[in-house]
Formats: structure tokens, C-alpha cells, sequence
């Protein structure tokens, strides 16, 4: 208890999400977006804390009996805060979001990044439990948030079957793993490595496999990314994914580490076939909000061979190429909301409604080359960097097959991509008019844009600060 | 009663709620197949503390810690299932196809 100030983000977090929700009650419905304001502004705050304990890491950073405050995980807080607070820009310029509930709204989607800011430092099963739980409990509502919408239930309906079936099978491996060790600690475990041991461990992996959209576990995904409001989305595929990888670096590569057990081909097997579904199931997808979400599955295959890889430079390889994929994931989402936006119902987010984009909204059509550009792997993008990463860590701990696998997956990916990019420049458009896109949405794309951009080019401050970031305490 | 009998109930109930949470095709059956998994988790928390771990109680903590989140969960599931009948009047999975899976 004595260190409980550790925690001071989240507790400050959590407690102004509540604040959120009693103030939805005293907010007429008009003013609803002010709760918006106040909610990324409350996030930024947080961010600021996070900020100070790396600055300040002698007073900011120790380890309590649930939880370790250290480098990795302050990094992946503050990417975790990064995209709660873009992602509520995007929810101020999102129509089909019931004003009436702004503050129920926002006060899940901060509850749900305190979840993942629990997550990422959880050193114990309890808590890494809880805050599963926490993430799952409140993006099933954020996913079905649009009542009057039958897809937003459908998608969420299905989430949650899904969802409560996987932690179920986490609790029952907690319970072996508990019956095996005598402990839910993860520090310094007496591991016998025998069959109940295993076993446990298996069904713990395939809880964080559902989180992270990861191959056996994945089927929710492209239906819960459709159906959720759009803003709702580019969290869910970005935020608890990343959260996720976050504790499978720890759990997997420091605490107990997969070679250990014999699972590394276990892991290198889950990358492969990660990637391989995502990118092949994502050729023939004629709807870009599920283009983009077997796209992301796809990504957490990639993010995932740096955890198989189990070197430092894999270790460094996900925190990277996490930073990476917040900025050109939320950028395509972005993108593809404000193109939504114009039409209503059915078809919003097919294909054809990004035809000749690039007549009515030269800016925003560029934007969306250079992201999905950064996505498929091409050079000056900071996409690139990322996969140089992960790939050369590959390489290096000796997975030269599971390297020779991503590279020809990055280079499938690069059609589907390229698809929508032919759509945006070289079909005729319907209508002509431009996108009238809100100021907020361009906020968002613009730091987006800045980070694909910078990083693309000068990687070495980012380089930098990863390699700094992968330290670890217990 | 030792140990295994605790351990082998768990175990079937466990192995049931999969069969059913994966075969039922009523929403509510499934969510019934699911809290029985939870609950094949608690018996083995307990059993285990009891038997193979007396010294501490983190299994019975452990195991009232997932009582409580299976409750919130049911509790969030049904209101979705409520959400989705509004609009459907129907509770089969297999009639919610307006995304193709």
C-alpha cells in the first residue's frame, strides 16, 4: 500500500471517468460535446502525469505487490492515452453517437484505457484478470453504443460471446496455473513446467490471443470493427491490441519467458498464421471498415514476432512499431469516418464511396495514400521503420522462415492497400463536392500525419527513446 | 472427497460449459454454458487452496474476485441481448447475419 502514488495516472484517471459520468446528469444533451473536451483534456492531464514519472523515474517508478511502475510500461501508457485522446477527437466530429449519452460515452472509453494502463503494469494474474476484464466489460458497450443500429448490436453481441467465452478459458487457466505454482504472482514463479503448468499457461495465452486479434481467436474481429461506431473502432483496434502485446512482452519475454517452456515455435506459429489470415482475407473485402480490420489483424501479426523473436531488440521492435501503428491505424480511420460522413445508411463505408476522393478532397485523399502507404511497409514512412525492426529482430534470433513469411505477407498487403488508393485517384466521383471535414478531425489526422512523417524520416529520436523504454523493473 | 474428485468435477463442468457455449444456439443458453465454465474456475480456486496450497487464501480471494466480474458480465451481456431483441425480436445467433462472418 505504501506505494500506491505509483499509481496516481490511473487513480486520477479513474476517478475523473466517474466525475464524467455524474456530470452527464447535470449536462443538458445540446452541450454534450463539452463532455468530449473535458474527457480529452482529462486524458492529457494523465498523459502529463505519465510524462513526469519517466522524467522524474527515481521517485516516479517502483514495483507494488500487483503492479511494476517502470519504463516499458510508462511507454505504453502514454501510447495507450495517445490514442484515448485521438480517438475522442474523432468521436466530437462522429454524428450517429447519441449526444444524450456523451458522458456515459466517454466515461467507458477513459475507464477502458485505465483497464489497459492497469494491464500493461500488472505483474500478478489477479490484476491482469481484472483489467482484461475491465477493457472487455466496457468496449462490449463502447462496441454496441449505436442502439438503434442493428449492425452496432449484431457486432457487439458477437463480441461478447466471444469475449466472455475467452475469459472463461482464462479463468480456468489462472486456476491451473494457481493449482500448479501456489501463487497468481508472476515474479520469480517456482515453474515445474509440468502438463497442469502447461496447460494453464496455454489458456492464459489464448485470453490475451482474443485481446491482441490473433489467429485462432480472431473471428470477432471483422464483424465488431463493422458494426461499432467508427470512432469506437479505430480504439478497439488500436488500444486494447496494443495494451495486450504490451503484457504478452512481459509475460512472454521477461517474466516467463516462452523458450523456457519450449512455446517459442508456439509463437512463431501464431505470428505466421496471424499475418497470413489478416492479409489473405483482407484482398477480398469490398468495405473498408473491414478491410482495415483484418488489416490490423495483420498487424498484431507483425507486432507479434518481435515477442517470438524473445531478444532485446524484439523487446524494442513492439514498442516501436506499436507507436507506428497508432499513428497510421487512427489516420485511416479518420480518413475513412470523414468520407462516411457525407452519405447516410447503407454502403458508407464501401469501397465506391471513396471514388475520385481525390477531385473533392485532394488533402484528405493524400493523407490516406501516405497512411495506407505506411501500413503496406513503404520506405520513407515511419511504417517502414517499424517492420525493419521487428523483421531484423527476426532475423536475428534465428527465425529466418518466419522473416522470409512477413516479408512476402507485407508484400500481398501492399495490393489491398493500393486498392483503395485506385479508388481515391483514378475512378470517377458521384458527386464532386468537397469533404467538409470538422476541425478536430484534422487535429487528429494532422498529429497522425506528423508522426508517419518525422518518425518516417528521422527515426533516431524515436529509435532512442524505445531503446530507453525497454527496461524493465521485476 | 480428496482432491481429484474436486478436480474432475471441475473438470466436466468446465468441458460442459465449452460444449454448450459452443453448440447452443439461444443467446441465453450460451450465457447459461459460459457462467458454468466461470464456475468450474471457482471450484478448482477453492479445491486447490484447500488441498494443495493451505497456507494462504489467494485462491479464495481469487475465486471471489471472479465470482463478482462473471456477475458483470452476465449483467453487460443481457442488456446487450436486450438491446439486440429490441430490434430483432429474437434471440438465435443464427439469425443475426447482417454481417457476414
Amino acid at each position: 500500500m505504501s506505494n500506491l502514488h505509483l499509481l496516481s495516472p490511473e487513480l486520477a484517471l479513474g476517478g475523473m471517468a466517474l466525475g464524467l459520468m455524474v456530470a452527464d446528469l447535470f449536462v443538458a444533451a445540446k452541450h454534450g460535446r463539452l463532455l468530449y473536451h473535458l474527457g480529452w483534456l482529462v486524458s492529457i492531464l494523465a498523459l502529463v502525469m505519465v510524462g513526469y514519472t519517466i522524467s522524474n523515474s527515481a521517485a516516479g517508478q517502483g514495483v507494488g505487490s500487483l503492479w511494476a511502475v517502470d519504463p516499458m510500461s510508462q511507454f505504453f501508457k502514454m501510447l495507450i492515452l495517445l490514442t484515448t485522446v485521438l480517438c475522442l477527437l474523432m468521436g466530437l466530429e462522429y454524428k450517429d453517437l447519441p449526444p444524450a449519452h456523451a458522458g456515459t460515452f466517454v466515461c467507458l472509453l477513459l475507464f477502458s484505457a485505465v483497464g489497459m494502463m492497469l494491464l500493461v503494469s500488472s505483474v500478478d494474474l489477479l490484476l491482469t484478470f481484472v483489467a482484461l476484464e475491465l477493457i472487455s466489460l466496457t468496449s462490449f458497450i463502447l462496441a454496441g453504443f449505436e442502439r438503434r443500429n442493428h449492425k452496432s448490436n449484431e457486432g457487439s453481441v458477437k463480441y461478447f460471446l466471444f469475449g466472455a467465452f475467452s475469459s472463461a478459458i482464462m479463468a480456468y487457466g489462472i486456476s491451473l496455473f494457481y493449482g500448479a505454482t501456489g501463487t497468481t504472482r508472476l515474479v520469480g514463479v517456482g515453474h515445474d513446467g509440468g502438463p497442469m503448468f502447461l496447460l494453464g499457461l496455454l489458456m492464459i495465452l489464448l485470453g490475451f490471443c482474443f485481446k491482441a486479434s490473433i489467429a485462432p481467436m480472431h473471428f470477432w474481429v471483422p464483424d465488431a470493427y463493422e458494426g461499432a461506431p467508427t470512432p469506437v473502432t479505430a480504439f478497439l483496434s488500436l488500444a486494447p491490441k496494443i495494451a495486450t502485446l504490451g503484457a504478452m512482452v512481459r509475460l512472454f519475454t521477461v517474466l516467463l519467458p516462452a523458450s523456457a517452456f519450449n512455446l517459442t515455435t508456439l509463437f512463431v506459429v501464431l505470428a505466421a498464421a496471424t499475418m497470413t489470415v489478416g492479409n489473405f482475407t483482407a484482398f477480398f473485402q469490398n468495405n473498408v471498415k473491414r478491410l482495415l480490420a483484418y488489416s490490423s489483424i495483420a498487424q498484431a501479426g507483425y507486432i507479434l514476432i518481435g515477442i517470438a523473436s524473445g531478444n532485446t531488440i524484439g523487446t524494442e521492435g513492439v514498442l516501436l512499431y506499436s507507436f507506428v501503428y497508432v499513428a497510421m491505424n487512427i489516420g485511416a480511420f479518420a480518413v475513412a469516418q470523414s468520407v462516411a460522413s457525407r452519405s447516410d445508411g447503407a454502403g458508407a463505408y464501401d469501397l465506391e464511396a471513396f471514388n475520385g476522393l481525390a477531385r473533392r478532397s485532394f488533402g484528405l485523399a493524400l493523407a490516406m495514400a501516405f497512411f495506407l502507404l505506411s501500413l503496406s511497409g513503404i520506405p520513407p514512412l515511419a511504417g517502414f521503420i517499424g517492420k525493419f525492426y521487428i523483421f531484423s529482430a527476426a532475423v536475428q534470433s534465428g527465425h529466418m522462415g518466419l522473416a522470409v513469411i512477413a516479408v512476402i505477407n507485407s508484400v500481398v498487403s501492399v495490393y489491398y492497400y493500393m486498392r483503395v488508393v485506385y479508388h481515391m485517384f483514378f475512378k470517377p466521383a458521384a458527386d464532386e463536392t468537397p469533404l467538409a471535414v470538422g476541425p478536430f478531425l484534422y487535429g487528429g489526422l494532422a498529429i497522425a500525419m506528423a508522426g508517419i512523417l518525422a518518425f518516417g524520416v528521422y527515426p533516431e529520436p524515436l529509435v532512442a527513446s524505445v531503446q530507453a523504454s525497454a527496461q524493465y523493473l521485476p | 472427497m480428496n482432491l481429484g474428485s474436486y478436480v474432475a468435477l471441475s473438470a466436466a463442468l468446465f468441458l460442459i460449459g465449452v460444449f454448450g457455449a459452443l453448440t447452443r444456439r439461444n443467446i441465453i443458453g450460451i450465457l447459461m454454458a459460459i457462467e458454468l465454465m466461470f464456475n468450474a474456475a471457482n471450484i478448482n480456486l477453492a479445491a486447490f487452496n484447500r488441498y494443495l496450497h493451505p497456507g494462504g487464501i489467494i485462491g479464495q480471494t481469487l475465486a471471489l474476485f471472479i465470482i463478482s466480474i462473471a456477475a458483470a458480465e452476465v449483467v453487460v451481456g443481457l442488456s446487450l441481448v436486450l438491446a439486440i431483441y429490441r430490434n430483432t425480436d429474437t434471440v438465435y445467433v443464427e439469425d443475426y447475419n447482417l454481417l457476414k462472418g
